[in-house]
């Protein structure tokens, strides 16, 4: 049952008090720095030769590997991510042919991949012979994503493991950002990968269409074999280039701390460099791969990299790297034939950015997807969620981060507009009336309307509906993020996320001590917020029902209804103007309905439901605000007015052949 | 030795282009009346998007940045709930980019809103029903009165309705069958492992310049046939349709020259247009008379297409102004005719 609110000068001040409106004070939570250094317990060494004419990677290497959990363990996991790409039987092609049909299936038997394993040995014994391909989360027994390994003895807690591994990648016409194209070649999840044994056992699922990747901290040595005169860039610092043995160059990477190792080479690279500096933050090489038909959008990658290093730095922590490496990949045009696009993805100290030969100026891109992917260094790439679980605490924080410093006047003074791709997407036009908000464009709310109520966010990312499960991952988190900010103020979100990046780095923390840390540092609980936007698969729409007005000789009462149309639940203000009387009304956001009883002396000229726009998720906002005296016949009539002219010259265009 | 006619008489593309532009200026009316038509046209469907953007905004206030520019918070809103035409309304209509993405739609193949699919249609049925009377007034380029050239449409509707249908099947021809072969085959072929773009945008014009030159091809042997309809008062459109193509045979150069010709004018009109496209906050009545101006250029330079192939068809087979068929009179009703006797 609804209830009544009664509302007048009498009984109400000018403003009322509404409780979220007011912050509390930040807690004093400790503001300790990032840990330094990470577990380290996965770490490789690998040598591995390119075969550009078979396209086919050799590889040999050795994984030291050390039980960090409480546990002994009896058998390993490994993560063989090609083999999603072997066939069409794989559980991340059955899950993509869900959404996109089977026209992944129908490419050509070359354009295929996969990963053979042929050496696991420890102490002499290759243990290949013993492992089995699983598939703990849909039973699919064509599946070879997953790999378990028994071993002959348990591995305690605290020791360590030395395995010898020798594989043949064969790589495939791009998937999902990896493959080849051309002499283009973008190596990532090449490798036999260690799962992440925790105290609950291991935590390693098969490969899913619509989730990433989750591994350990460790340390990567790896040489890289290529043909001479291609350029190599790959996580980590260059150690050394040298003639190899067949004809081919080997170029050698070291980094620690990282969580992966992903690389790239070509003979078509332009090099450029140059150097991130910024007081309070350490310096960092940026090194930047840009395809030569790219010439002069050198400025735009380091620009948009620079942004983000600099606010991500400020905000959240520093980048601890040396340096970070942008690969401008081989554009994919035209995806039914050239393969599945190459551009905006992130790996430890690297990162794919994406542009066209023909970008718009005011466009985007390149620097949305560029200070997207430099990002994730922060969260995928320290922090390092569980990205097939959880993938909101990336893709969604980063989201959100992204908007934010895309909205920084500083870094890019001139703004961005929304753009046009025509002619089979080759020819880019901005549409300069149509400028890209953070709110909006930056925190994806149109792309998030349609598929509000997909799936809960807090359930496995994994199991996510593939079709929807970027909304929910990076637009709704987003969404609420932009949310919380605007309701507890940028300084206290900032804080969440800043003690979360410190507390959480090298230590894949859950959505739990997120949570926690959000009410350790605003001081508040906000279990109600989390279980609205998290736990819930609610979509928000609060709106102006209906005003009514009465004359007496004492004045006016004015009967105001506000409505809950969607089935989420969040407190929100209403703004009442009388004449030059304003008043700001509670209402708890629960019922169905609400109707506020006001009196004034002047006729009610505006109700706002939340006004300021503080729910970002709200699905529909323009039905939140009601006007005694409303432009809409000023809005309809020009823009059909518009239209109108469009739709003429729709009509003389195809009456052109009539 | 007497010579052949086509011989005898070479009809100057210029002139004949010249010509064309002076006999469309010199029918204000003509112009004026498909504008009128095409804008009542769209009129009602434009009261339909308006009052959808009118009830989705109902007494919002929205509307106050909605009317002083492109509020795209409230327009992905709408269109979230839109149906029907009002679907299209999107930013993709504003400015020279609407005219970017109205091309590239029709010449990429793309599947329309199925409403505005229907309205194109009926207008491309009404441009039928109209093509005999402006094709009548402009080969005979003397002043007509509406009784006649409404005759004019009526005599030639059925014509140019058994025309459409061939002219259709074959523009449906080139969409069914050749589109796929260079836009999808083809241009799937070459690009599978091209790396610059660049390449794909030559090679994707190239594509556009080959399905143009078919789609152009078609145009100009059903506008010949149209000219040669009216001029010689053909009944049979088969008879028109293949007379069109030995024109065009004999004179292939000349008669693309012309197409070209006029299609270079309408480039022309498309760059006026790009420079002075109103942008989203302009004033709603200047942004409708700019656009209205531009669309009546537009137009214009349809008329002048059409003008020019008929000058340049008299000035080859027959002579200037030449009509075979009788000015047509608008049929009185038998109340005229009845009070008309009375008077006698």
């Amino acid at each position: 049952m609804a209830r009544w609110g009664i509302a007048s000068p009498a009984v109400l001040p000018v403003i009322a008090v509404v409780a979220l409106a007011t912050p509390a004070p930040l807690a004093r939570v400790s503001q300790e720095a990032a840990t330094t250094a990470s577990p380290r317990n996965a770490s490789y060494q690998i040598n591995a030769t390119l075969d550009p004419v078979k396209n086919e990677i050799l590889a040999t290497g050795r994984l030291n590997w050390r039980n960090i959990t409480r546990n002994p363990v009896s058998a390993l996991r490994f993560h063989l991510y090609w083999n999603a790409w072997r066939d069409s039987r794989s559980s991340w092609m059955r899950e993509q042919a869900l959404v996109r049909g089977r026209s992944l299936a129908r490419r050509p038997a070359e354009d295929f991949g996969g990963i053979d394993v042929t050496v696991l040995a420890t102490g002499g014994r290759n243990l290949v012979t013993n492992a089995k391909f699983i598939a703990p989360d849909d039973g699919n027994a064509d599946d070879r994503t997953l790999l378990a390994v028994p071993l002959d003895t348990p591995i305690a807690a605290g020791e360590s493991l030395e395995l010898e591994l020798g594989w043949t990648a064969r790589i495939p016409r791009t998937f999902a950002r990896t493959g080849r194209l051309g002499s283009y070649y973008f190596i990532a999840q090449w490798f036999p990968k260690i799962g992440v044994l925790t105290d609950g056992g291991w935590n390693a699922h098969q490969f899913h269409a619509a989730t990433e990747f989750f591994s350990d901290f460790g340390g990567y040595d790896v040489t890289l074999t290529v043909p001479p005169g291609w350029t190599v860039g790959a996580t980590g610092k260059l150690a050394s280039t040298e003639a190899g043995n067949a004809g081919g160059t080997r170029h050698r990477f070291v980094q620690a701390d990282v969580h992966d190792f992903a690389w790239t080479t070509g003979p078509d690279f332009v090099e450029h460099r140059e150097r991130f500096e910024e007081p309070g933050l350490p310096p960092v090489e940026m090194r930047l791969l840009l395809q030569r038909e790219h010439a002069g959008q050198e400025s735009r990658h380091f620009r948009a990299t620079r942004a983000a290093l600099k606010y991500y730095g400020t905000w959240f922590g520093p980048y601890p790297y040396e340096q970070i490496t942008i690969v401008d990949p081989v554009t994919v045009f035209n995806p039914a034939s050239q393969g599945e696009s190459t551009g905006g993805m992130e790996y430890p100290t690297l990162f794919t950015a994406g542009t066209r030969w023909w970008p718009s100026v005011e466009g985007t891109q390149p620097e949305a997807v560029t200070v997207h992917e430099a990002g994730h260094q922060f969260w995928y790439g320290l922090v390092a969620t569980n990205e097939v679980e959880n993938a909101w605490m990336d893709e969604g924080l980063n989201t959100y981060a992204t908007a934010r410093v895309m909205d920084q006047n500083e870094a890019f003074p001139n703004g961005f507009v929304a753009t046009g791709r025509y002619f089979g997407g080759l020819a880019g036009w901005a549409y300069t009336d149509v400028r890209w908000s953070r709110g909006i464009d930056g925190n994806r709310l149109n792309a998030f309307r349609p598929m509000a109520s997909y799936d809960a966010q807090s359930t496995p990312t994994w199991q996510y509906w593939p079709g929807s499960a970027g909304a929910i991952t990076y637009n709704k988190t987003a969404l609420w993020l932009a949310t919380l900010e605007r309701m507890i103020g940028w300084d206290a979100t900032r804080a969440i996320l800043g003690v979360h990046f410190k507390r959480g780095a090298y230590r894949h923390p859950t959505p739990e001590e997120f949570f926690a840390i959000a009410a350790e540092v605003y001081n508040k609980d906000l279990s109600w917020f989390f279980d609205a936007v998290y736990r819930a698969s609610a979509t928000f729409d609060y709106g102006v029902a209906q005003v009514t007005s009465e004359s007496t000789p004492a004045g006016f009462i004015h009967t105001i209804v506000v409505r809950r149309y969607g089935d989420g639940v969040f407190p929100t203000p209403v703004r009442v103007t009388c004449g030059d009387t304003i008043r700001l009304l509670f209402w708890n956001g629960a019922e169905r309905w609400k109707a506020f009883e006001v009196r004034d002396a002047a006729p009610v000229t505006k109700v706002e439901v939340d006004p300021d726009r503080v729910l970002m998720l709200d699905v529909n906002y323009t039905n939140n605000s009601w006007a005694a005296h409303p432009r809409t016949a000023d809005a309809a009539g020009k823009w059909a007015m518009r239209w109108l002219t469009w739709v003429q010259e729709v009509l003389l265009t195809y009456a052109f052949f009539a | 030795m007497p010579s052949s006619p086509d011989r005898a008489v070479r009809t100057p593309v210029l002139g004949a282009f010249l010509e064309g532009w002076r006999r469309v200026l010199r029918a204000p009316a003509l112009a004026a009346g498909v504008m009128g038509a095409t804008f009542l046209f769209a009129l009602p469907m434009a009261a339909v998007v308006h009052r959808s953007m009118a009830t989705h905004l109902g007494s919002s206030l929205e509307a106050e940045s909605a009317a002083a520019g492109w509020n795209a918070g409230w327009a992905t809103e709408f269109d979230a709930t839109a149906t029907g035409l009002s679907r299209t309304f999107t930013f993709e209509i504003l400015g020279f980019g609407a005219t970017l993405a109205t091309v590239s739609r029709f010449v990429d193949n793309e599947p329309l809103n199925p409403a505005l699919a229907w309205a194109i249609a009926a207008y491309i049925a009404l441009w039928v029903f109209m093509s005999g009377g402006i094709l009548d007034r402009l080969a005979r380029s003397r002043p007509v009165r509406a009784g006649a050239f409404f005759s004019a449409c009526g005599t030639y509707f059925f014509r140019f309705l058994r025309l459409a249908v061939v002219t259709g099947a074959a523009y449906w021809s080139l969409f069914r069958w050749l589109h796929p072969f260079l836009f999808g085959t083809l241009y799937n072929r070459w690009t599978r492992d091209m790396t610059e773009e660049r390449d794909a945008i030559a090679l994707r014009a190239g594509l556009y310049l080959v399905f143009f030159l078919a789609m152009a091809f078609v145009n100009l042997v059903a506008d010949f046939a149209k000219v040669r309809a009216v001029v010689e008062d053909r009944r049979s459109m088969l008879s028109a349709l293949s007379s069109s193509l030995r024109f065009i045979r004999r004179r292939f150069f000349r008669t693309t020259g012309l197409y070209l010709l006029n299609l270079a004018g309408a480039l022309i009109v498309a760059r006026l247009w790009y420079a002075s496209a109103p942008s989203a906050t302009a004033a709603p009545w200047l942004a409708l008379l700019v656009a209205q101006v531009y669309l009546l250029l537009r137009i214009w330079g349809r008329l002048a297409f059409m003008a020019s192939e008929t000058v340049f068809f008299q000035g080859e087979l027959a002579h200037a102004n030449y009509a075979a068929a009788p000015e047509p009179v608008w049929p009185e009703s038998p109340a005229a005719e009845a009070m008309r006797k009375l008077t006698d």
